[in-house]
């Protein structure tokens, strides 16, 4: 497959160096200053071997990151097949609605939790005395809150995966088998590459989160890293502690690689066949559904909005939000482009490259995705701010975009090679032999059916990119940069009715896009 | 061209739009960049009344709370090869400390830093002190009545106030100043047992001094150790609290300055300078004594904050900063394993 084809050797090779130097080469340049700086300490590598406690909170992120992935999983997936192969009304509202809760950034759900769920939140009041807040400021408490905003990355990743399964496969098997054993027996499996990699994404998105526990005051690895760099400022150290938490992304990277096998899905949902379609569990899935919009969306929303209901002034909230709205909208739109642009052939060569090397692959992806980002951010800070032409572009608004894809290409490749591996070779082989050039092969045949992950990556970018504050905050040039940098610093000190505000606000802005975005594709394949 | 590439060429064109018009590289003669950790809500009006004032431009970069990213003192260490920032502006004096031991800080000492108490600059001229906030112990009003308020921080380690007490993670911010300080002061021994006896306490360490004040307002704890302007946002508010300077009489009330300092080869030196200038004027300090941060001046004669007593009514901790900055790393890891963070 590796032939000198010119045009497939020029794109591939291009951005396989941008990748190198976006994402790779602030993560190299980290781990120069740490080996340099560790080599001169006198602790040294030292910090790598964890005392009790240390090893007790990885212990912790590991329960909150599996335990989280399995909850969000557990709710992700029926929703998701629900959403490909049960005929619900209004399945595009539906499917936006059940999507949304993944918008609010996972601090803002922990705080609704807890004016809900504290020993003085509104279960509280309601019920006359304490009866959840044990449980709130807790691990399951963590979990609960992470798996509710974490789950709709599963439900989408499932039904992705569930409208390209060839419909003759299970026509067939309905032939012998009630629609329950064929959705167990040969749907579900054929879609499980899919549903394990969006857990893996979950996982990787769970240990990384330092807000949510530090709220609900669950003791995880993160604060480790977290304190080197906020309570110590010692990059070295901080990137040396970040590294068993790479390792245990890896460990379990490795073990989802293991579970889903190197199935490949030949498949393409055929015109002759009739795919699965479970009418009969309508009724059941409706009530599910108004279930979970009622508990991971329509409380929190309320509840945050009852709090902001104290806010002095919204023309103030508002107000003075109007330019870091603009910008965090044509950033992260503009980011998801750059890195739904990247990634697509970077999981193009992946889902070509020979079987071993493209499981080294899909492990470095995770491994960069599990990068703490502030790490990311200070290798960028140390990568672009030299004199030169790379200091020309220190300092201006390019520097976001960076960050965004040195963050997001890895996950987004990630998605876009297991979207691409259901793309059969024999069909590009076939096209080659018909005369078609790459370039055209890939525009007319592995575009076209890569479309929905294709546009599952970019939205899956637009919202993380919307979101993104680690890295972002240490390199956005100083002036009003994003709506989340706007917004978490202004919520130091002010009273919670005005961040119940704010985080209401930042869940609209970015809603509404995607709602049009939604409603738009949605029109356009019923039509 | 595939859709792939032409969504490529289109965000080039956008990121190379991104990019600053060279009107805008010629306005930087007359700007300067400031990094600042005091909360945006308090400075944000005195860097405008600044920009309209000077007609200088002013590019800010605010910090969050240290426990929502890692924070503005480590991007001005990643930046030391070619430094962005040209004046640094701290809301305590760990991180400006820090700064000064990695040579990130130039001296300057400022005209306008006349009539500012001497133990409160730099004797180097690497920092100077002004409008300070205090540590104090905030108290739920409906459940603890003024008489009943804990007086000292050692009262916290009382079991009267068993489960009751909140504390910030005591490895970030002003938190991290104030335990610093209690291991400067009392020496290690009596800091450590004090901090055992608070963890037999059961004390709450929660993310920041916000939530510390959210949660005594919302009343899920009576008491907690937070800062002055978390506490009067809530009082201004309306809300159910108030707060007691603790130790008075007997370790000192731990009074926090803001710091400002020149950042070492900055890009705008002279205009960083001016700047430094203003921040330090007597005007400043009144903007932020009036405003919700109710900063007390160190200049005299500038009127305090209502609802602080003033500087001079109080015996304040005597503190050599430097000092309690310099234990900042043993004191995280020794509270670490003895809070059990």
């Amino acid at each position: 497959m590796w032939g000198p084809r010119s045009s497939r050797t020029l794109v591939i090779g291009t951005a396989l160096a941008v990748f190198v130097i976006v994402c790779l080469l602030p993560v190299v340049y980290m781990l120069t200053l740490t080996v340099t700086t560790a080599a001169g300490q006198q602790s040294g590598f030292g910090a790598l071997l964890l005392d009790a406690r240390q090893r007790e909170l990885l212990v912790n992120s590991a329960m909150l990151g599996a335990a989280t992935a399995i909850v969000a999983t557990l709710i992700g997936v029926p929703l998701g097949v629900a959403l490909a192969r049960i005929p619900l009304r209004r399945k595009a509202v539906v499917r936006l609605a059940l999507a949304a809760p993944v918008l609010l950034p996972p601090y803002v759900a922990g705080l609704a939790w807890i004016y809900l769920g504290g020993s003085r939140g509104l279960i509280a009041a309601v019920a006359g005395r304490d009866l959840l807040s044990e449980w709130t400021y807790s691990l399951p408490g963590a979990v609960i809150v992470l798996s509710l905003v974490l789950y709709p990355l599963s439900m989408l990743a499932t039904e992705v995966a569930m409208r390209r399964i060839d419909g003759r496969l299970e026509e067939a098997a309905l032939l012998v088998a009630a629609p329950g054993r064929v959705l167990r027996r040969i749907t579900l499996p054929l879609a499980a590459p899919s549903i394990l990699a969006a857990a893996l994404v979950i996982f990787v998105l769970a240990v990384s989160e330092f807000g949510v526990p530090a709220l609900l005051r669950v003791r995880v690895y993160t604060s480790e890293v977290f304190t080197a760099f906020a309570a110590l400022y010692d990059f070295g150290r901080a990137t040396l502690l970040a590294l068993p938490l790479l390792l245990l992304s890896l460990v379990v990277a490795a073990s989802a690689g293991a579970l889903a096998g190197d199935r490949l899905l030949v498949t393409r949902r055929g015109a002759g066949g009739r795919p699965l379609l479970l009418e009969a569990w309508r009724r059941p899935a409706a009530t599910a559904v108004i279930l979970v919009v009622a508990i991971a969306l329509v409380i929190p929303l309320l509840v945050l909005g009852r709090e902001a209901l104290g806010v002095r002034s919204f023309a103030d909230v508002v107000g003075g939000s109007r330019e870091a709205i603009i910008n965090s909208l044509v950033f992260a739109a503009t980011g998801a482009t750059a890195v739904a642009g990247l990634a697509v052939w970077i999981g193009y060569a992946r889902a070509r490259a020979p079987s071993r090397l493209g499981q080294l692959a899909d492990v470095l992806m995770v491994v960069l995705f599990a990068l703490p980002s502030t790490v990311v951010g200070v290798g960028l800070i140390g990568l672009w701010n030299r004199s030169g032409p790379l200091g020309a572009v220190y300092g201006t608004d390019v520097m976001i975009l960076l960050a965004y894809l040195a963050r997001l290409v890895p996950v987004a490749a990630l998605a876009l090679a297991a979207s691409v591996r259901l793309v059969p070779v024999s069909q590009e082989e076939a096209a080659a032999v018909s005369g078609a050039g790459w370039f055209r092969t890939m525009t007319h045949i592995v575009f076209p059916q890569i479309r929905l992950g294709l546009l599952a990556a970019w939205t899956v970018a637009f919202i993380l990119a919307f979101g993104e504050l680690g890295a972002t905050i240490l390199v956005a040039p100083p002036g009003e940069a994003t709506l989340p940098i706007r917004i978490y610093t202004i919520i130091a000190n002010t009273p919670s009715s005005q961040v119940a505000a704010l985080a209401l606000l930042q869940t609209a802005v970015i809603l509404a896009p995607l709602a049009v975005l939604g409603l738009a594709v949605s029109l356009r394949e019923s039509g | 061209m595939g859709r792939a590439s032409l969504l490529a060429a289109a965000s080039i064109v956008v990121v190379a739009a991104a990019c600053r018009s060279p009107e805008e590289a010629q306005n930087e003669s007359r700007s300067v960049t400031v990094y600042v950790s005091t909360d945006r809500v308090f400075s944000e009006p005195v860097l405008q009344e600044y920009e309209r004032r000077s007609g200088v431009r002013v590019n800010v970069a605010y910090d969050t709370e240290e426990t929502k990213s890692t924070g503005l003192a480590n991007r001005l260490l990643a930046e030391t090869n070619r430094p962005q920032a040209d004046v640094f502006w701290s809301n305590e004096p760990v991180r400006t400390l820090v700064l000064k031991s990695r040579e990130v800080l130039a001296p300057y000492r400022s005209p306008s830093a006349q009539g500012i108490p001497a133990v409160l600059m730099d004797p180097d001229g690497y920092w100077t002190g002004f409008s300070a906030r205090i540590r104090v112990i905030a108290y739920n009003t409906t459940l603890v009545s003024l008489e009943e308020a804990p007086r000292s921080v050692w009262d916290l380690a009382d079991p009267r106030w068993k489960g009751q007490v909140a504390m910030a993670d005591p490895r970030f911010g002003s938190t991290s100043f104030h335990v610093a300080a209690l291991y400067a002061q009392l020496g290690d021994a009596k800091a450590d047992d004090f901090f055992r006896r608070l963890k037999a306490n059961q004390v709450r360490v929660v993310d920041s001094n916000s939530t510390v004040r959210d949660l005594v307002v919302r009343g899920e704890v009576k008491v907690g150790l937070t800062d002055t302007d978390d506490v009067n946002v809530a009082v201004e508010s309306g809300a159910p609290v108030g707060m007691v300077l603790p130790d008075k009489d007997s370790l000192g009330v731990p009074v926090m300055p803001n710091m400002v300092s020149l950042i070492a080869n900055a890009p705008h030196p002279e205009e960083g300078q001016k700047l430094i200038d203003y921040l330090l004027s007597p005007d400043v300090e009144r903007q932020l004594a009036e405003s919700e941060a109710v900063q007390i001046p160190l200049h005299a004669g500038v009127p305090g904050p209502k609802n602080i007593p003033p500087i001079d009514s109080f015996t304040p901790m005597t503190l050599d900063y430097a000092k309690a900055a310099a234990r900042v790393e043993e004191v995280t890891a020794r509270l670490a394993t003895i809070l059990g963070l």
